[in-house]
C-alpha cells in the first residue's frame, strides 16, 4: 500500500497526514470558538460551513493517513468492528434508551490495534452509516475518529489494564467526544440532532441563557462521559471473551502490554 | 439487523443512475456547500426545488426520496423549530405566547434557515444513495487511487451484516434444538444474551482466518492492483465535476474571507 505514495512529497506521507488532519480539526475548533457565533455575519450559514469543511478535511486526512499503515489482520478486523458499532447503535436506538453506545467497536479497535486504527474505524463507520442509513451521520465522522484515537492513546498509557481505570478512560473519551461534536450539533444542526432526550437537555441549557455552542458543549459533557464509560465496559466484556491467542496477533497488544496479563494463562518455558 | 442489507440500493436505469458515482458525489458535496454559503432561507429552498427535486423525479425515485426525507429530516426540523423558536439565545421579538413559553421571530428565522440547510444536505446524499450502488462507488474510488485497504474495509462492512444475520438464525436454531423455548417479550429479551455473545465473539474470531486468506491472495502487495469492474465515465462529466468543485471552493473561500473579516 505504501507504493501508492510514490509521487507524494514527504510532508504528505502517512504519519504526517494523521498529524495534519488532527491539526486541521483543532484549528477549526479554535477558530469556531474565537469567531463569535452570534456576530453580524449571521449565525447559521458561514460558521456551519466552516465547521463542516474543516472537520471533513481533517477526517479525510486522518483516515487516509491511518488506513495506509494498517497490517492485514487489522484491515480484516475493522469491518467487523464497524458492523458491531452499527448493529449495537441500531438496537440501542430502537430500544428508546437515552444512550448512543454506537462506538463499542471503535473503542475496541483503538485498544487492540492502536490510535490510528481506532480513528479509521470511527470515521469509516460514520461514512458507512451516512451512505446507507442517514447522511446526518456524515458530519460527525471526526468525533468518531477522535473517540478511536483517544481510546488508543489511553490504552497506550495503560488505562485499560484494570476495569476502574478503564471506566475513567471512558469518561475522558466522553469529554473529548462531547467537546469535539458540539460545534457540529450547534452550528450545522442548530442543536436539533440526536434523540429527543438530548434535545430536551440542550433546550434546558439554552433556556438558562447559555449560547448555542455552550449549550451543546454542556450537553455533551453531561451525556457523553456516561455513555462512553458504559461503552468501554461493554468493549472490555467483549475483550474478556476473546481468546488470548487472537488478541496477541496484534503487535499493539503484544508490545505495549495494553491489557492485563491473564492469570489463567501461564507462559510455558 | 438488516438495515445495511436493505439499504436502498439503486435498481433503476435512468440517466441519473447511469452517471458516474463520482459525479453524483461531487454534486452532493457541492450542493451542500453552496446551500450553507448563503444566509438567506430562499437560497437552499431554491437549490432543493430547482436541482434536487427535479433530479429525483428524473431518476424516478421521487417517492422513496420524499419518504426518506420524511423519516429523517422532518423529526430534526420539528425539534429544531421547538428548540430554537422558544429558546433562541438573546432573542427579543415575541410573536406568540404558549403559557410560560414565548415564540420569538429571530428563533423561527434561524430554525427555518438551518432546517433548509439540513434539507439540502440530506437531499443531496439521499439522491446519491438512492441512485448509486455502494459497490459501484467503491469501484470508482479505487480507480482514483484510493487505498485498497479503505475500499476493502467499507465493502466488507457492507457485506458482513447479511452474514451475521445468517449466523444469528443458525445460533437461534441450535439453541432451540437443545430445548430453548422463547415466550413473550421477556423471554425474547432473555434469549438475546446467549445470542449476542457467540454472535459477536464468533465474528471477531473469524478475523484471523480472513486475514490469513487475504495475505495468501496478495493483499498488501505494494504494486497497484487492476480493477475488475470499470465504471463508465465521460469527458462531459469530468469537466462538470471540475466546474462543480471550483464552485464549491469559491463558495468556501468567499465564506472564510467573510467570517475572518
Amino acid at each position: 500500500m505504501a507504493g501508492f505514495s510514490r509521487s507524494m512529497p514527504s510532508w504528505l506521507d502517512e504519519r504526517w497526514r494523521i498529524g495534519w488532519g488532527t491539526g486541521v480539526v483543532l484549528v477549526t475548533y479554535a477558530g469556531l470558538i474565537a469567531v463569535r457565533p452570534a456576530s453580524e455575519h449571521g449565525v447559521g450559514g458561514p460558521i456551519a460551513l466552516l465547521a463542516l469543511v474543516g472537520y471533513t478535511l481533517g477526517a479525510l486526512l486522518i483516515v487516509s493517513g491511518a488506513v495506509a499503515r494498517l497490517p492485514a489482520t487489522t484491515v480484516a478486523l475493522l469491518p467487523v468492528a464497524i458492523t458491531v458499532n452499527i448493529v449495537m447503535g441500531k438496537i440501542v436506538y430502537f430500544s428508546g434508551l437515552p444512550l448512543q453506545l454506537d462506538s463499542i467497536g471503535t473503542v475496541l479497535v483503538g485498544v487492540v490495534a492502536g490510535p490510528a486504527a481506532g480513528a479509521a474505524t470511527g470515521a469509516l463507520a460514520s461514512v458507512i452509516v451516512g451512505m446507507t442509513i442517514t447522511p446526518g451521520a456524515l458530519p460527525y465522522a471526526v468525533t468518531a475518529a477522535m473517540i478511536g484515537f483517544t481510546a488508543g492513546m489511553l490504552a497506550r498509557a495503560g488505562l485499560f489494564r484494570r476495569l476502574p481505570t478503564a471506566v475513567l478512560a471512558g469518561g475522558l473519551i466522553g469529554v473529548v467526544a462531547g467537546v469535539i461534536s458540539a460545534p457540529i450539533t450547534a452550528f450545522v444542526f442548530g442543536n436539533a440532532s440526536g434523540s429527543v432526550g438530548q434535545s430536551a437537555l440542550i433546550a434546558t441549557f439554552q433556556a438558562f441563557g447559555n449560547g448555542m455552542l455552550k449549550a451543546a458543549t454542556l450537553q455533551g459533557l453531561v451525556a457523553d462521559p456516561l455513555d462512553k464509560a458504559l461503552t468501554v465496559v461493554l468493549a472490555m466484556a467483549i475483550l474478556k471473551g476473546l481468546p488470548p491467542g487472537f488478541l496477541h496477533r496484534f503487535p499493539f497488544v503484544r508490545d505495549r502490554h495494553v491489557l492485563a496479563p491473564r492469570p489463567d494463562l501461564v507462559r510455558a518455558g | 439487523m438488516s438495515t445495511v442489507q436493505n439499504s436502498p440500493h439503486a435498481t433503476g436505469n435512468s440517466f441519473v443512475h447511469r452517471l458516474s458515482p463520482l459525479t453524483k458525489l461531487t454534486f452532493a458535496v457541492t450542493v451542500t456547500v453552496c446551500a450553507f454559503a448563503v444566509v438567506d432561507y430562499r437560497w437552499p429552498l431554491l437549490l432543493f426545488c430547482a436541482l434536487l427535486l427535479p433530479a429525483a423525479i428524473g431518476a424516478k425515485v421521487v417517492r422513496r426520496f420524499l419518504l426518506m426525507l420524511a423519516t429523517f429530516w422532518v423529526p430534526v426540523a420539528a425539534i429544531l423549530f421547538v428548540i430554537q423558536g422558544f429558546f433562541f439565545p438573546e432573542a427579543h421579538d415575541v410573536i406568540a405566547r404558549f403559557g410560560p413559553l414565548e415564540l420569538k421571530s429571530e428563533g423561527v428565522a434561524y430554525a427555518l434557515l438551518t432546517a433548509l440547510h439540513i434539507l439540502v444536505l440530506m437531499g443531496g446524499f439521499f439522491l446519491l444513495l438512492l441512485t448509486t450502488h455502494a459497490a459501484t462507488l467503491m469501484s470508482a474510488l479505487s480507480e482514483r487511487n484510493v487505498s485498497p485497504s479503505l475500499i476493502y474495509i467499507v465493502s466488507a462492512a457492507l457485506q458482513i451484516v447479511p452474514t451475521l444475520s445468517r449466523r444469528a438464525t443458525r445460533i437461534l436454531h441450535a439453541q432451540q434444538a437443545r430445548g430453548q423455548v422463547i415466550h413473550g417479550l421477556r423471554g425474547r429479551a432473555r434469549a438475546l444474551v446467549p445470542l449476542v455473545g457467540p454472535l459477536i465473539l464468533g465474528a471477531f474470531t473469524d478475523v484471523g482466518e480472513r486475514a490469513a486468506a487475504m495475505e495468501t491472495r496478495g493483499f498488501g502487495a505494494t504494486r497497484r492492483p487492476t480493477s475488475l469492474i470499470t465504471v463508465p465515465d465521460s469527458a462531459v462529466q469530468r469537466s462538470a465535476r471540475v466546474a462543480m468543485m471550483l464552485c464549491a471552493v469559491a463558495a468556501v473561500t468567499v465564506n472564510v474571507w467573510g467570517v475572518m473579516r
